[in-house]
């Protein structure tokens, strides 16, 4: 893929929301918004990490908030625009391309949007290869890149240039001025190389969205079971299949923390699977077992057609499949595994690979 | 004091009506033909449940219709309104116009002035910009003589609605006292496309809404009946027809809600699965505490993506006309059927196809009038076959059961058996005994359960919003709430002793500290 067109971006969307593992918000606004962009202002190249200039200026461009608030106040555009444009002025350069941080969910297809507006290429990776619920827990994090100058504006014309100390101090003052300016915010963040980018970035990533979404939604005229499909293309591992029995959710602070019940079906008819989340699903456990640990990918399916469903519209009675995906390898260095795995989110458990669980 | 209540609802084939006192006993019931104007199938069913069942006219206190007057029009895009839309929301939204995702057709018949000005809140009521008087006057000229309906839309207008209420006072002023509007915050929930979608299709439909009023009032008028009207919403309650006439959006599939609570009623039983078996299909849902569980996918009204939850109803193609077909002893059921053609198509008729009702009818089931004999049947099923009789009703049986079992388990969130009620027309078609079901219940008048659904519905009021737990203290919110919605429940004319809580949660907001969305919903029984 070397443009991303109007046709790719349901594929992409799809994709993106497979690798939101349960969060990340959903994808479907962006996409309109991104939809718009490219009908008014051309597709979008799309640039591989490899292809990059050592010298070329890249940054991460995200939305920054509480999904449900973006569903009622819709974005103007103008947030990303301005964002970006101030990261250009601050460096007194121009930026050669735009990479998202985050491929899970919804930052998965808004910056192909802003890369539109912009009139700039897209870069074929990001920083986590997921969802992740904060700033730090990208993989320029585990290269000493610094999110610094952060970049942040809201659709009034508000503002904000922020210098932190590190990319954590980042995600709590980018928080704070979040709330004020009415719960969500665009961002740019993560000035870089192309020798960093290269470096650092989860590579593919975007074209790995794609295939992910072709393999869920081509799978009906292809006459294939979209499952399978979605393992094939994912190298993932079915983990359980049943139907949803119980919902629990707490607020804590920031975060959506709950667990979810799974009484199991078919081969696993005796079975209970319970999902640990904290807006991602972070923790699968069947019979008391860990399965699947963050940072690897715990993914919940509809069962009737393997689309991905969210932690925050679950529904009892829903028949489901629970696959889990092998993370990038940079989250399994000792240094990701503090970064994203189970301790970061106060789990007990240790991180133990997909592969080894099961 | 002795009363009587009549329920009519309107299905894709059949239009049925219950007469019924007031302590819920159905004194008679018919099954007429719907017709194409929709109007007169209801008067021929009216009619026909008097007749049977003479009684003083003054004594019919309540008419509850559930209708499809507003989801016929919505698909087959006939008599809906030239609209004009406002969305109160500039600085944001810019992004996402209005109607982006209407199918094109829909969208054309709708009209070209819809626009964003300034306007809408932040989630914790500041105001995220004011409305600019000039700017949405401007606006409301250019609609003038060229709009018939206005939809206003305001972000967040759910937590406060006095822009919507603004701007609504100044297109009266600018377009006149008759121009009909459907203000977001009173048709939909949170999240503003979907919302802005609803006002939307809700303001295409008023001159719907006024005919399908008056020609219920009529009907009834001319019959020399005088009594408290009211039509069924989507969620399974009813609307008095004024509120019919300014929500007419919310009347939009009110059937497989009466019909889950119809047959729970009939059965008298709360918690259970429900399974419609009609001339196509059967329709299964779930009943949890007398009300039918709502679907998680949001609604999609004539192409059109609103939030609205619908009744989670599974379908599977087994119906009284169901084609049944062996390849190599293999036995195939439908999913095509001959539906209402029945009793020119199907075998036991005259017909050459066979169907599901043949198959039970040779089988001496059940009887229908006009069939053949039960001998003459049963030849030309196995003419037709090449197969014996008993063994094509066993494998047709075996089939049927097959299907029925997965519905049953498609709708079960745990393993424990629960009980299963069988009603519509083709009721007959269900197993005795399945896999899954604690007893198979067929409760008498089974046929008529979605009328007597909409005689027994109550009045309900919903009401949503969120809030800021650092600012306010959610459980005296919450409360707030429900006494509002008890309020106008009374109001509207509710036995304030029967009011009941229906839906009450608190959804934390992701990634928003403190931030909570409060939902109520009560109902209550008509006076």
């Amino acid at each position: 893929m070397k443009t991303i067109t109007l046709d790719d971006l349901d594929y992409i969307a799809m994709g993106s929301t497979v690798l939101g593992t349960g969060g990340g918000g959903d994808p479907y606004i962006g996409k309109l918004m991104t939809r718009e962009a490219i009908k008014q202002k051309g597709e979008v190249v799309l640039l591989d990490v490899d292809d990059l200039d050592d010298n070329a200026f890249i940054v991460s461009i995200a939305a920054f908030g509480a999904p449900m608030i973006l569903l009622e106040k819709l974005f103007s555009g103008d947030e990303f625009t301005k964002a970006f444009d101030m990261m250009e002025s601050y460096h007194g350069k121009k930026i050669n391309a735009i990479i998202p941080a985050e491929a899970g969910g919804l930052n998965g297809v808004i910056p192909i949007g802003v890369a539109a507006y912009k009139g700039v290429p897209l870069v074929n990776g990001d920083g986590m290869g997921r969802a992740f619920p904060r700033l730090e827990m990208v993989t320029f994090t585990l290269h000493g890149i610094s999110a610094s100058p952060i970049t942040q504006a809201d659709e009034k014309g508000n503002t904000v240039i922020y210098n932190t100390i590190d990319n954590v101090w980042g995600e709590s003052l980018l928080g704070s001025t979040t709330i004020q300016m009415g719960g969500s915010s665009a961002i740019g963040a993560f000035p870089m190389s192309g020798k960093q980018v290269k470096q650092a970035a989860v590579k593919n990533i975007v074209t790995f969205a794609y295939e992910i979404g072709k393999s869920i939604i081509d799978a009906k005229i292809n006459k294939a079971n979209p499952l399978e499909r979605l393992l094939q293309t994912t190298k993932g591992t079915k983990l359980f299949q049943g139907k949803i029995s119980n919902i629990t959710i707490a607020s804590d602070g920031r975060w959506n923390k709950g667990v979810c019940e799974i009484l199991g079906l078919n081969e696993y008819k005796y079975s209970e699977m319970v999902l640990n989340f904290q807006n991602e699903f972070l923790m699968a456990k069947r019979d008391g077992k860990p399965v699947a640990i963050t940072p690897d990918l715990i993914v919940l399916l509809d069962a009737e057609n393997a689309r991905p469903i969210t932690a925050e519209t679950m529904q009892y009675g829903t028949r489901v499949f629970v696959i889990g995906i092998p993370c990038d390898p940079q989250w399994r260095t000792p240094e990701g595994i503090i970064l994203g795995g189970p301790t970061k989110f106060g789990y007990i458990e240790s991180f133990m690979p997909l592969e080894e669980l099961n | 004091m002795i009363y009587y209540k009549i329920g009519i609802d309107v299905g894709g084939t059949n239009t049925d009506a219950v007469l019924v006192t007031n302590d819920n006993v159905i004194i008679s019931k018919t099954k007429q033909s719907t017709t194409a104007d929709v109007s007169s199938g209801i008067q021929n069913a009216l009619k026909e449940v008097l007749r049977l069942h003479p009684i003083d006219l003054s004594k019919i206190k309540y008419i509850m219709l559930g209708t499809t007057h507003c989801t016929n029009a919505m698909v087959e895009r006939r008599d809906l309104n030239k609209v004009g839309a406002l969305r109160l929301a500039l600085p944001a939204a810019k992004a996402i116009p209005t109607m982006i995702d209407f199918p094109e057709d829909l969208k054309k018949l709708l009209g070209s002035h819809f626009y964003m000005v300034h306007g809408g809140f932040e989630y914790d009521g500041r105001v995220l910009h004011p409305l600019l008087e000039n700017e949405i006057k401007g606006y409301l000229e250019k609609m003038k003589g060229e709009i018939d309906s206005l939809a206003i839309t305001g972000i967040f207008s759910k937590i406060n609605n006095e822009q919507e209420l603004q701007v609504a006072h100044w297109a009266k002023e600018v377009l006149g006292d008759k121009i009909k509007i459907s203000c977001s915050h009173l048709v939909g929930g949170l999240g503003l496309l979907e919302r802005e979608n609803a006002a939307i299709i809700n303001a295409a439909l008023k001159n719907v809404a006024d005919k399908m009023v008056m020609a219920f009032q009529e009907t009834v008028g001319k019959m020399g009946i005088n009594a408290q009207l009211f039509i069924g919403q989507n969620d399974g309650t009813l609307m008095s027809l004024n509120k019919a006439k300014d929500f007419p959006v919310l009347t939009i599939s009110s059937g497989p809600t009466n019909s889950i609570r119809g047959a729970g009623a009939l059965s008298k039983v709360e918690n259970g699965i429900v399974i419609d078996v009609g001339g196509t299909t059967s329709d299964g849902g779930m009943l949890v505490n007398y009300f039918p569980r709502e679907s998680t996918q949001p609604a999609q009204i004539g192409g059109v993506l609103t939030n609205f939850r619908m009744p989670d109803v599974v379908s599977v193609g087994i119906g009284g006309g169901t084609i049944v077909r062996f390849n190599h002893n293999q036995c195939i059921l439908g999913p095509d059927s001959v539906g209402y053609r029945l009793l020119e198509k199907g075998m036991a008729f005259g017909g050459d196809t066979l169907t599901l009702s043949d198959i039970m009818l040779s089988n001496g089931e059940f009887n229908i009038k006009n069939a053949i004999r039960q001998k003459e049947l049963r030849q030309k099923i196995e003419d037709h076959t090449q197969i014996d009789c008993n063994t094509v009703v066993e494998k047709v049986k075996d089939q049927i059961r097959l299907k029925i079992e997965d519905l049953v388990d498609k709708l079960k969130t745990e393993a424990k058996p629960l009980p299963v009620i069988a009603c519509g027309g083709g009721a007959f078609l269900l197993p005795k005994n399945i896999n899954g079901a604690s007893e198979v219940l067929f409760p008498d008048n089974r046929e008529v359960a979605n009328a007597f659904g909409a005689s027994i519905a109550q009045i309900s009021e919903e009401s949503e919003i969120v809030i800021n737990t650092i600012q306010k203290d959610e459980k005296v919110e919450m409360e707030v709430l429900i006494s509002n919605a008890r309020e106008k429940l009374f109001k509207n004319g509710a036995d304030g002793k029967t009011i009941e809580v229906i839906i009450k949660e608190t959804i934390p907001l992701a990634y928003l500290p403190g931030a909570v969305k409060l939902k109520v919903k009560l109902c209550g029984l008509l006076n």
